[in-house]
């Protein structure tokens, strides 16, 4: 059964086994100890705190500064395509929280032996249950009802996250003037839900060439739609599967 | 590592074609074998001097596993003849696409096929490419472009969720993911 209940500005959809239905309490715990933390639009999380300067950073909780770190370890490994730090001073970590709370959700259902559940908070999915693949439909950018595509996850493909500038802005922050080769949404496949999302926010703003390099240096796969409306997909996501004949050159 | 150690063997194997050009000879010696590395069939078409049986001596493959040899598929006759005597010289290498043999590595079987047009490559394609979980290995995960009707044929009503870029709660609302909600409660 789905459960669906508002959470970080969005809205959590969540399929559970009706003998584990009671597990949401715990879920929604998880998703309101996430917000109370980070959120920057309350005045009163820990994370407002340091951005007006009553907390420092070094004084904070240890959740506070791991995600600080693994947020940090993003930027370095995208070259700063990812980033926890805002262009005004602000240090926002909501381009990772929401998917440090999803993948916490979904390691608190395998902990109590819940083997089938989808988590899809505001458009970022991990799954589990591989018997019978879940499809995930891609979001048409153009159309609020309408889908580009679809994908099975099957293990170790658990987790799809999608960025974009077609919803609000996602924490993605473009220097310079965006030009025509910039992704209007990018969707990215991976293992985990964390590397999808912080992935597909590198891609967003880095463009082509951040796509052609982080398709090559991480085990996912990438759908990404430009101003255009031209659609970029990596070997994985491609209707067939991958070619017989994979061209090198020429 | 994989993807770079079958770039490697890719490598090697064109260095091959290289070779025998530079030498002024064609060197499409079906038997030939691995008896040196990478970097030595390198220093061979750097001096471009080598004779074409030093060429196919320089055939290469990395962890010294049996190099590709390749076989002509589109050349004539006198290019035939060359392939089976690899000391013979021949003035040039003819327009056409070579193909090799497959060649089992550990990291999986590896074929390729190289397009000559003007004396020059002007193509090389791995045809055969699968690591040892069978599945395809790949060289590049470069995205391509795809066309809107090659797209998989996504009907909402096999979908469980949709990935979108984030909804506020407003979005959600107008979205294909509401509706998906409501059918499943």
């Amino acid at each position: 059964m789905r459960h669906v209940f508002p959470t970080m500005g969005t809205v959590a959809s969540i399929e559970l086994p009706d003998d584990h239905a009671h597990r949401l309490a715990d879920l929604r715990a998880i998703f309101r100890a996430t917000q109370a933390r980070y959120s920057l639009f309350d005045v009163d999380s820990e994370l407002s705190l340091i951005a007006r300067g009553a907390l420092d950073l070094t004084d904070s909780s240890d959740a506070m500064r791991e995600t600080y770190l693994r947020a940090l370890e993003w930027r370095t490994a995208t070259a700063g395509l990812f980033s926890p730090h805002r262009p005004d001073g602000i240090l926002d970590l909501n381009g990772i929280v929401k998917a440090d709370a999803i993948e916490q959700a979904g390691a608190h259902l395998d902990a109590v032996g819940c083997d089938r559940w989808t988590i899809n908070v505001g458009g970022d999915i991990l799954v589990r249950g591989a018997d019978d693949p879940w499809v995930i439909g891609i979001a048409d950018p153009t159309d609020a009802q309408g889908l580009i595509s679809s994908v099975s996850l099957r293990p170790p493909r658990r987790a799809v996250a999608t960025s974009g500038s077609a919803q609000r802005g996602d924490h993605i922050w473009l220097g310079g003037d965006p030009g025509p080769a910039r992704f209007v949404q990018v969707t990215v496949v991976a293992d985990d839900i964390v590397t999808a999302d912080v992935l597909a926010t590198a891609i967003v703003a880095g463009g082509r060439e951040a796509l052609d390099d982080i398709a090559d240096r991480w085990p996912i796969d990438v759908l990404a739609v430009d101003r255009e409306g031209q659609i970029l997909a990596t070997p994985g996501l491609r209707p067939q599967p991958p070619a017989e004949v994979t061209r090198m050159a020429g | 590592m994989r993807v770079r150690a079958v770039l490697g063997s890719i490598f090697a194997s064109t260095a091959v074609l290289v070779v025998g050009w530079q030498a002024g000879a064609v060197v499409l010696a079906p038997d030939a074998t691995a008896a040196a590395q990478p970097e030595a069939a390198s220093a061979t078409s750097a001096d471009g001097t080598g004779s074409s049986a030093e060429s196919s001596q320089a055939t290469a493959a990395p962890e010294s596993a049996t190099a590709p040899t390749v076989a002509p598929t589109a050349a004539s006759d006198s290019d035939a003849s060359a392939a089976d005597s690899s000391a013979a010289a021949a003035p040039s290498v003819a327009d056409g696409t070579f193909t090799g043999s497959t060649v089992d590595t550990r990291f999986g079987s590896v074929q390729v096929s190289v397009t000559i047009a003007g004396g020059a490559i002007t193509d090389v394609t791995a045809l055969k490419l699968t690591d040892h979980e069978s599945r395809s290995v790949q060289i590049s995960n470069r995205a391509a472009p795809l066309l809107r009707e090659e797209v998989l044929a996504a009907q909402s009503a096999d979908v469980s969720n949709v990935s979108g870029a984030t909804y506020t709660t407003d979005a959600y609302l107008e979205s294909l993911q509401a509706a998906l909600d409501q059918a499943g409660f």
